[in-house]
């Protein structure tokens, strides 16, 4: 494609790509993001390449791939357009008839999702629970581009918004209209994102401006910016263009995390991409505006999301956070001002415009407007990315779009916000998700991690494990943040291991709250938060553990004892998978288990199909 | 100059000052382990916190970091402050006891126990000697490593560093252990300056001519 | 260690921001841990000091000091991983490698690590072996894990693998066949191309296989050439559409019959191949032949 330099020339491309879509022409659309691809989809269009290859039938039939639609539980998956067809955990050797069916505009009957609760097929996928109580404002664009190619998003509108606002070149409306549509930053504490622009835009000019889009989506059990990165990079790019030119930004940076490598390759490949066309690098659309993008690798460290490790991490240096102020804003990157966003704020950057100020602030509950990615793991029966507008309460999610749990214990909390989040508890369900309700539970709406827990999940186990984690990826600069984080672990550790006793209590949370008062950075402030909200709603489990050398939850290994009841059949299939060789029995008889052997591993209840192994 | 008000005083500074010099100025005092005059603030010890602003939205700020601003409220010892820094020094006792620096800041604020596993740690990360080697000494020999529970201080590779001028700065400065001098078990020296001089201090016709800033120093109780 | 490499890769990375970072990534990426030689050339040809860029390395978790294994297992321990036992699955590895997380087994063939998050929760617990994602793992999946890794995780690179299937491909300027019965590549037919770079020209055979990239020339290629490829029937230089996603570097289309392209990266080093089923010109076709 020839480079754009004018408006007249973006707009004919635009009208061009659009009138050589053959919307009519069904397309089988394969999602390959890194969710996908491990769970087989590049396999999916492998058959489906042979099968057209083979019939020709390249003209009637149209593929794509793209990045993830969100229902992971569902993967390797198929969409087909125009009939808004869903077929979940599809075979590879069935991809024929998908294609046979959707040539000929039928459905594959046996084929479709079936509702766990209606028993029913449904054909569409609108129609499916875990859709259907959606607002899929971002994500729904991951199903419509394939993500290698800019003519996908040129198709759907893309930059179109970048470009009309280049045309009007009037930085102080954007970032007016950016204040009212009430964006806050979906990283973590949500500040105003129209706010933090105009703070950039009034510093001076001479040094030349940086914006970075973090991209270290460091939490465990988050990954709502790794399905917009894999899926939509060029919307990312968009947000970004858009920042600069509100902003009198000269430069860009994508900071990804090392872990993320497809993302990684099609933020390259949408760089490219958009440099070719002429939408990146020097006079931009014949306008003379400036602005170009580099892409920074990190290399593993949860630190480096927080903002000012972050801009150390690009400087290559040790990702080490220091003290504000100065604020980034004023003195960032190689002492340049410089602006932080995450990649969903930037990616609903163009929603914005494209959608209309208006509508956008209108989106939502009260003052916190827009929809919010969610991903929604653990124990649940639907796992997978959620988007919803904010508001929503969290039964809606967990319930209505999860399914409710996924094994036979009940729903006994949701974990958000990542290491530096909180555990809500169940009676709290009715809380409608946003920044503010979230932290006065004791939580944080961080970047979107929401880890659903039941009856099997212990909470001291979840404590320990953050603070496990926490401990690992303190910088280690802060002493009260490296060394509080290890003491809460051993602290823990202890009271898992049935060696607490009521002093450990009183000290572990005397120690949290001063961490959350004295630490240097983010990730200090809030490393108390798992063991505060756990204490806080579920303290009775603590007390279990150190009155009465119990965990009620069945995962504190010094505290349990497997055993065998009559349940059991006799068919010796967790002899098998033993590895301490600790359960003894003859065929067709009840077995039991060395109570001296045994490791805890668990593995023999996770073989049993009678329910016969207790665990006390 | 800018006004503040420390502990209820408005009194006038210099701007540019951070708290900590503003307050030490006027005469009140705040503790610190990872400060020092000639060296650029770190901010990592949190024993110099204080708090600032109004409640209930006042927070602490490490004040050999943050800057002196027009009308900032500052406390340098309220209840809030005096019971992070004791939880601080508890940390530094149950990691660092034999520091006679940690023992007589414990002894300062009364902290008389400490309720955590002991251990008996030569080094509690201040940076202290890796600022003093980089920005007095020029030399860059010693840096941090690692991150978390394992970080350290040391040369690269922990062999000795062919840009270590031997100067001893770095032994001199460690609050945490005035003992350091660690003639006789190189391994745990962190720029083995110690065991590397020439000729060692332990023959001590030479001693005369030698920089040691250790006081006292292992070597010389030995002999 | 080649000093010739580490000096390649310091140039490459020039003046960029954050370049120690990428530049210990790229040494990282060729020889699996970062040798000390390696680290004082850096230290040397960047000019900053030794101290820092051992701090770089030590400090991020992507970066090794010690040799690693042949095989990387990495065992996720993401939050949705650990309530779903991943614990117990690096147990299990642990037991079966006889290693901890972060070392490596004496004979130099597998490193077991941890990881904090694949961003791949839903289908957790995940492990990742040389690449290969291996999703709700259970203990017992464990050994056939470290068995596929042993013998090339992938699996499907072999001609005997049915879902691998031959492509025949035309010249998109003369029409003409590429397909070679007579070379075979892999037990197929091969797709037979003219090359030439640095002025040198001669024949190359990719194979025809699905997905392989495997390919014999006449003359050794350097690894990192662009080189011209040309229609062996009419003579004509392909041309170059679309950038390969790999490497940037420029593509040539082969056409299918039957429409759609298969596209080959130019550069010596990548070949990577991309399948496009998608053709303007008989979308439109097809649309008015629907209408009729």
């Amino acid at each position: 494609m020839e480079q754009l330099t004018s408006f007249g020339m973006f707009k004919a491309l635009q009208e061009r790509i659009v009138s050589e879509s053959c919307p009519e022409i069904p397309t089988i659309v394969v999602p390959a993001g890194t969710c996908g691809q491990a769970s087989g989809a590049l396999e999916l269009i492998r058959a489906a390449h042979h099968h057209i290859l083979k019939n020709n039938l390249q003209a009637r039939i149209r593929i794509r791939a793209t990045g993830c639609h969100g229902f992971c539980q569902a993967e390797p998956s198929v969409y087909v357009e125009p009939f808004d067809t869903f077929y979940p955990k599809v075979d590879p050797a069935r991809m024929k008839d998908i294609i046979q069916a959707a040539l000929e505009g039928r459905t594959v009957e046996d084929l479709l999702y079936v509702d766990d609760a209606g028993g029913e097929r449904i054909e569409r996928l609108q129609d499916i629970p875990f859709y259907r109580h959606q607002k899929r404002t971002l994500l729904s664009q991951n199903e419509r581009i394939d993500p290698l190619e800019i003519s996908d998003y040129l198709k759907i509108g893309g930059y179109t918004a970048f470009a009309g606002l280049l045309a009007d070149n009037d930085p102080a409306r954007i970032i007016e209209d950016v204040k009212r549509s009430g964006l806050r930053g979906r990283g973590g504490a949500g500040f105003l994102t129209g706010a933090k622009w105009e703070f950039l835009a009034r510093q001076a000019d001479g040094k030349g401006k940086i914006i970075v889009c973090n991209a270290d989506e460091g939490d465990p059990g988050a990954y709502m910016d790794r399905s917009l990165l894999e899926g939509n990079p060029h919307s990312i790019l968009e947000g970004m263009l858009t920042g600069a030119l509100a902003t009198g930004a000269d430069q860009g940076v994508l900071y990804v995390r090392t872990e993320y490598p497809l993302a990684i390759r099609h933020l390259n490949n949408a760089l490219r991409q958009a440099r070719e066309l002429g939408l990146l690098g020097k006079n931009i659309l014949g306008t003379g505006f400036h602005f170009d993008i580099s892409l920074v690798k990190g290399a593993g460290a949860f630190v480096c999301g927080e903002e000012t490790a972050l801009m150390r991490s690009i400087e290559g240096k040790m990702g080490e956070p220091r003290q504000r102020p100065p604020f980034p804003v004023q003195k960032g990157i190689e002492n340049k001002p410089t602006l932080i966003n995450n990649v969903e704020t930037w990616a609903n950057v163009p929603v914005i415009f494209r959608m209309g100020v208006e509508e956008y602030a209108a989106t939502g509950g009260g003052e916190e407007t827009g929809t919010k990615i969610f991903s929604l793991v653990g124990k649940i029966k639907n796992t997978g990315l959620v988007e919803v507008p904010m508001g929503t309460p969290i039964k809606d999610i967990v319930f209505n779009i999860g399914g409710g749990q996924s094994g036979k214990g009940g729903v006994k909390a949701v974990q958000t916000g990542g290491p530096s989040g909180g555990c809500i508890p169940a009676e709290l369900f009715d809380l409608p998700i946003g920044y503010g309700s979230l932290a006065k539970v004791g939580s944080i709406m961080g970047s979107g991690g929401m880890i659903v827990m039941d009856e099997n999940t212990c909470m001291v186990d979840v404590a320990r494990y953050f603070m496990n984690f926490l401990k690992g990826e303190s910088c280690g600069k802060c002493f009260p943040c490296r060394k509080g984080t290890q003491r809460m672990y051993e602290l823990l550790d202890d009271i898992a291991a049935g060696r607490g006793t009521p002093g450990h209590l009183d000290l572990l949370e005397e120690l949290a709250l001063v961490l959350k008062d004295v630490a240097m950075c983010g990730l200090g402030q809030t490393a108390s938060n798992p063991v505060l909200s756990t204490l806080k709603y579920f303290r009775d489990e603590y007390l279990e553990h150190i009155e009465n050398k119990r965990c009620p939850a069945g995962v504190c290994k010094a505290l349990i004892h497997f055993s065998i009841n009559e349940n059991c059949t006799g068919c010796g299939a967790c002899v098998k998978v033993c590895p301490e060789k600790a359960i003894k029995g003859e065929r067709k008889q009840q077995h039991v288990i060395d109570a001296g052997l045994c490791s805890r591993c668990g593995s023999c209840k996770g073989v049993c199909a009678f329910d016969a192994i207790e665990v006390r | 100059m800018v006004t503040v008000t420390i502990n209820g005083l408005d009194v006038s500074v210099e701007e540019g000052m951070t708290i900590l010099e503003a307050a030490r100025f006027i005469g009140f005092p705040i503790p610190t382990l990872c400060y020092h005059e000639g060296l650029s603030p770190y901010g990592a010890c949190r024993l110099c916190v204080v708090e600032i602003g109004e409640a209930p939205r006042s927070r602490l700020v490490s004040s050999c970091t943050y800057p002196v601003e027009e009308g900032l409220k500052i406390r340098t010892a309220s209840k809030r402050v005096v019971q992070a820094r004791r939880m601080i020094i508890e940390l530094l006792l149950a990691s660092c006891p034999q520091s006679k620096t940690i023992q007589d800041l414990a002894s300062a604020y009364g902290v008389r126990t400490q309720r955590f596993k002991q251990e008996y740690e030569d080094c509690i990360l201040c940076g202290l000697c890796v600022r003093m080697c980089s920005e007095q000494m020029m030399a860059k020999a010693i840096g941090f490593r690692g991150r978390g529970t394992e970080r350290s201080v040391g040369t690269p590779f922990d062999i000795q560093s062919d840009v270590c001028r031997l100067c001893g700065a770095c032994m001199h400065i460690c609050p945490a252990c005035q003992l350091r001098c660690t003639y006789n078990e190189p391994e745990k020296a962190i720029c083995n300056a110690c065991a590397n001089l020439r000729p060692p201090c332990l023959e001590k016709e030479q001693y005369d001519d030698m920089m040691c800033y250790m006081d006292p120093c292992v070597a010389c109780e030995i002999k | 260690m080649n000093p010739e490499h580490i000096e390649k890769i310091i140039a490459d990375h020039e003046g960029r921001q954050g370049a120690i970072i990428s530049i210990l990534e790229d040494i990282q990426d060729l020889y699996h841990y970062l040798p000390e030689e390696a680290l004082r050339m850096v230290a040397r040809k960047t000019g900053q000091s030794l101290v820092d860029i051992y701090g770089v390395a030590t400090f991020y978790k992507a970066f090794s000091l010690k040799p690693r294994g042949r095989h990387l297992i990495s065992v996720c321990m993401g939050t949705a991983c650990h309530v779903r036992s991943a614990p117990g699955i690096v147990d299990e590895f642990t037991q079966q490698l006889g290693l901890r997380p972060g070392e490596t087994t004496e004979d130099s063939e597998f490193t077991l690590e941890t990881v904090n998050c694949l961003g791949t929760c839903a289908l957790g617990p995940i492990v990742v072996a040389d690449g290969t994602y291996f999703s709700n793992v259970k203990r017992t999946d464990v050994k056939k894990i470290i068995h596929k890794a042993r013998t090339g995780a992938a699996g499907a690179r072999s001609g005997r693998d049915e879902r691998l299937f031959p492509v025949d491909v035309l010249c998109p300027l003369c029409g003409r066949t590429l397909t070679d019965a007579h070379h075979q590549i892999e037990n197929n037919s091969s797709i037979a191309l003219d090359v030439s770079f640095d002025g040198k020209k001669g024949w190359i055979r990719l194979s025809s296989l699905y997905g392989s990239t495997c390919r014999e020339s006449e003359h050794e290629m350097p690894p990192d050439v662009l080189v011209s490829l040309s229609c062996p029937g009419c003579g004509r230089n392909f041309p170059e559409k679309l950038n390969c996603i790999e490497c940037g570097a420029p593509m040539v289309p082969l056409e299918f019959q039957g429409g759609g392209v298969l596209y080959v990266c130019a550069r010596s080093g990548c070949m990577s191949r991309r399948i496009s089923l998608d053709v303007p010109v008989l979308r439109a076709e097809t649309a008015s032949a629907r209408q009729a």
